[in-house]
């Protein structure tokens, strides 16, 4: 299968998990930050568990490789981060 | 069987499920593709298309030519695939509101905080868009990009882009609530 067929899919399938856990919409996600609705940091958490579980196991059977990881650069992660912060609880994305 | 229909019409999901759905597409994308999930490269791949085309001398500049190259790359496609999927999902559990009345803006908490008007969830959308895009460029990724997809590879940078996602966060929707906190 070709590469683009495969993001297609996997595209398709993280569209329709977002719907479902119902981050598609605005007060999902600003109830995060007022703590009254936990959803959105119970699906992230599920999501890395699940998936830091399955890599890590598979890359233990010399299954996969990981690709190139995210740059760590403490300053800009984390003043990207505090931006970031104001834009998610302003537009609900 | 008939189970796991009527949980498929089901409008919203406990977050535990739609998170192992989610979790495996991270496990399936880096398994089959060697590729990370992701969203707001995509916009900007697609900014710099358009950029280069209109104004290429603008755009001719360190970040556009290395850091995210222009063009229809993975994680374009996948995105195309996200917006979809969010309709076949809104679709099955018979949301989906595209061309009904209030289709722009049916959310009562939104309406409660900010008013009725319609224009003023476009503007306020967009602006806090600009916001996002430019902070996801700056960190090296949103909240899938980097907090789910550099969190699953144990990256540092992804716990310290939801740390500080999760303190301006908390910040700014005391300002906007106040006493309605």
């Amino acid at each position: 299968m070709s590469t683009s067929a495969i993001a297609l899919i996997l595209g398709l399938a993280f569209g329709f998990a977002l719907n479902k856990a119902g981050l598609t919409k605005y007060h999902k996600i600003v109830n995060q930050f007022r703590f009254t609705d936990m959803s959105v940091l119970k699906f992230m958490m599920t999501a890395l568990v699940v998936a830091m579980i399955g890599l890590f196991g598979l890359r233990g059977l010399g299954l996969v490789t990981f690709p190139t990881v995210p740059a760590t650069y403490i300053v800009g992660n984390l003043a990207g981060g505090l931006l970031f912060g104001v834009g998610m609880a302003l537009t609900g994305y | 069987m008939k189970f796991i229909m009527n949980y498929l019409r089901k409008e919203t999901w406990s977050p535990y499920v739609a998170g192992i759905l989610l979790g495996i597409v991270g496990i399936l994308a880096v398994w089959l593709s060697n590729a990370l999930l992701g969203a707001s490269g995509a916009f900007e791949n697609l900014a710099g298309m358009i950029g280069k085309f209109a104004f290429p001398k603008v755009f001719d500049n360190m970040y556009f030519n290395y850091i995210m190259p222009p063009g229809i790359t993975y994680g374009v496609i996948l995105l195309i695939g996200v917006f979809f999927g969010g309709m076949i999902g809104a679709a099955t559990s018979k949301t989906l509101k595209w061309g009904k009345k209030d289709s722009s803006n049916d959310d009562a908490q939104w309406k409660r905080i900010f008013g009725p008007q319609t224009w003023k969830r476009w503007v306020l959308g967009f602006l806090g868009a600009i916001i996002l895009e430019y902070a996801a460029g700056i960190a090296g990724g949103c909240t899938s990009g980097l907090a789910i997809s550099g969190g699953m590879l144990l990256v540092p940078a992804a716990f310290l882009f939801i740390g500080g996602m999760f303190m301006s966060g908390i910040l700014t929707a005391l300002i906007i609530y106040r006493r309605r906190y």
